[in-house]
């Protein structure tokens, strides 16, 4: 074939490729301005996260009762107060409850809250002008032989606080950092000698090499695992959670450290491993004084590095069961809870951020 | 002579590319001589030095220092002997992150047991040692100062203290002053001098100047392309051996 005719050849062949690819993939343009309103609630839910919520102000008041024992002790208390007639009660028996000191006519409710904290209603009432009211309750079924009989006023004033979902994300998120910390710690755990084995400068003698040859495949062979397969596999070995992360980005960890570590001892100046082995020093003495102190700045730096990665990663192993911030966030897409997923959105991308710029730093600081 | 400190016979050395570094290279030298070996670049120094010490493995030939046969020992009578050979290096390779203490003190590393170094343990005799060889090199200030804010003549000054710690028979200089402007170098090569003469430690140290072979050698040999061309007192080196040995379009240059 003459060189113009290869030419034609390769130029009809991708664009025959081009136009499959168009096909299968269907890509249709159109759809992104047919179908824009689909995604405008979407996108508006994602600028508008939930980070503070409104609550009314209340005021409350708790009363320890004992059952069938002596009445517990009582906390001083200031502002509004709560008597209640028999605090050594039976189940079933009814109580009366005196209240003083609240704000005037508003709405309240009485609970019961047991020995375990879970509340449940017993009645609603308003309080009186004076802010007081009386009221008889029923002591309901329960578990424990204590409870409390909590009354809970509403206020007119409103208050800002960090909504549930913001509380969730912020738990999440630090499980995340720490599931990449411990991902990054056992990749080091393992790396660190996996790299002195496959560093070629420091292979000497035929046992030497082979062991060099053995540490470089089992780097490749865990690189060559995407991280996202890793995980799903640990999330079915050890049950979906952060556990399963942990694991999944170790081994990632110890792929990538391990290359990135023999690489620096590969690239260290070999003049002083040879004045330090011109002395008499043994193998060990060579790696401490020689070695070591020429790649620990490196290897701060590309731990810190890889943390930082790893901080991003668990983000989307999460997604597949590695547990953290990930496996919250695609909950709530699922959910279609789309202001809370903004929220972990937000989260995600300003830890990511922070945590960048700290390596950044810190990456500076020590090289 | 009677029996010689060093004896080099035969010694070839060919890498593994199939450059023939050294050939047939033999000569003696006794105790207490200071020996420049001199050479164009690539002739063979450097690998001559190490063939003395094992760096480099020798593909011919035998090495004998102060009665022993070097190219006959195992590993660990390898280690042995280069704890009694003290080398300096052109570029000095002091462990650039590491005190100027540390690397003095590493002299002493093929003499303390290999798990101290996992704890960087020094016994305090030893640390006082390495200050006081400091001191001979007039830097007992620098001693906590990280070696690479020396400046180059004072980084080779730590060498010196470092080979120093060894308390060498023999000391291996590998082109110790090329790095080095005039004034530094012959400050250098005075203290390599004063351990010659006051200590009586064999010194082979190969030089670039011939000017300076002349001032501190007490004998000249000079490698050409991995032969030995020449071996005699410096003052035989008149302009016909010149340029035998360098070639006949060089011509000398003399260094302050
Ligand atoms: N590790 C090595 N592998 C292969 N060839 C080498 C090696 N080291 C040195 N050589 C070659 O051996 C020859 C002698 O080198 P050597 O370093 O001993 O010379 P030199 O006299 O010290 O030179 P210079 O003055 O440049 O330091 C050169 O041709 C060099 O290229
Ligand atoms: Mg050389």
């Amino acid at each position: 074939m003459t060189g113009r005719g290869l030419r034609l050849g390769v130029v009809l062949l991708a664009v025959a490729a081009f136009a499959y690819g168009w096909r299968v993939t269907r890509i249709d343009l159109g759809e992104l301005v047919t179908k824009a309103h689909l995604v405008r609630p979407l996108v508006r839910d994602l600028l508008r996260p939930e980070v503070l919520e409104r609550v009314p102000r209340t005021q409350e008041v708790a009363v320890p009762v004992a059952l069938g024992g002596p009445p517990p002790p009582l906390g001083a208390a200031r502002g509004p107060r709560v008597e209640v007639s028999s605090r050594s009660v039976r189940v079933g028996q009814e109580v009366e409850l005196r209240g003083e000191g609240f704000a005037a006519g508003r709405p309240g409710r009485l609970l019961w809250r047991d020995a375990t904290g879970a509340p449940s209603q017993l009645a609603e009432f308003t309080t009186d002008a004076r802010g007081g009211f009386v009221l008889w309750v029923r002591i309901p079924d329960t578990l424990g032989d204590r409870g409390e009989l909590v009354a809970v006023v509403g206020l007119p004033q409103t208050v800002w606080r960090p909504s549930e979902t913001l509380r969730l994300v912020a738990e999440r998120m630090v499980e995340t950092v720490f599931l990449a910390l411990m991902g990054t710690a056992m990749g080091v755990a393992f790396a660190v000698p996996l790299s002195f084995l496959g560093a070629r400068n420091l292979a000497h003698g035929p046992v030497g090499l082979a062991v060099y040859g053995a540490s470089r495949t089992v780097l490749n062979v865990f690189r060559s695992v995407e991280p996202l397969i890793l995980a799903t596999v640990f999330a079915v070995w050890v049950g979906i959670g952060p556990f399963a992360g942990v694991l999944a980005l170790g081994v990632h960890s110890v792929a990538s450290l391990g290359k990135l570590y023999s690489e620096a001892i590969e690239a260290i100046d070999p003049g002083p491993i040879e004045a330090v082995e011109a002395t008499g020093a043994s193998r060990l003495q060579v790696i401490r004084y020689a070695v070591i102190p020429q790649i620990v700045p490196q290897f701060i730096a590309f731990t810190i590095y890889r943390w930082d990665i790893n901080v991003r990663m668990s983000t989307v192993i999460g997604f597949v069961g590695g547990g953290g911030i990930g496996f919250l966030l695609v909950q709530y897409i699922n959910l279609l809870l789309w202001q809370k997923a903004a929220t972990a959105v937000w989260a995600i991308t300003l830890v990511v951020a922070l945590m960048d710029y700290l390596s950044a730093r810190v990456r500076e600081r020590v090289v | 002579m009677a029996r010689p400190f060093l004896k080099v016979e035969g010694l070839t050395k060919v890498y593994p590319g199939g450059v023939r570094a050294l050939q047939d290279v033999s000569f003696e030298v006794a105790r207490g001589e200071f020996v420049v070996v001199i050479g164009l670049s690539g002739s063979g120094k450097s690998t001559l030095l190490r063939c003395i010490n094992r760096l480099v493995e020798p593909t011919a030939g035998s090495v004998w220092v102060d009665g022993v046969e070097v190219t006959a020992l195992d590993r660990e009578g390898v280690r042995r002997l280069r704890r009694e050979i003290g080398m300096i290096f052109q570029q000095f390779n002091l462990v650039r992150r590491l005190p100027v203490l540390t690397n003095v003190l590493t002299g002493r590393l093929g003499y303390v047991p290999a798990w101290w170094s996992v704890f960087n343990y020094w016994p305090p005799d030893l640390v006082q040692r390495a200050l006081d060889a400091l001191e001979r090199v007039g830097i007992r200030d620098k001693a906590y100062v990280r070696a690479d804010q020396l400046s180059g003549g004072q980084q080779q000054r730590v060498g010196i203290a470092r080979a120093l710690m060894q308390e060498p028979k023999l000391i291996l200089a590998d082109e110790p002053v090329a790095s080095l402007d005039p004034a530094t170098s012959h400050s250098v090569l005075r203290y390599v001098e004063e351990l010659n003469r006051r200590e009586g430690i064999t010194v082979l140290c190969s030089l670039h100047f011939l000017s300076l072979a002349r001032r501190y050698g007490t004998r000249v040999i000079a490698l050409k392309e991995g032969r030995l061309v020449f071996d005699g007192p410096p003052s035989e080196i008149d302009a016909h051996r010149f340029r035998q040995i360098y070639g006949e379009d060089a011509v000398e240059v003399e260094i302050a």
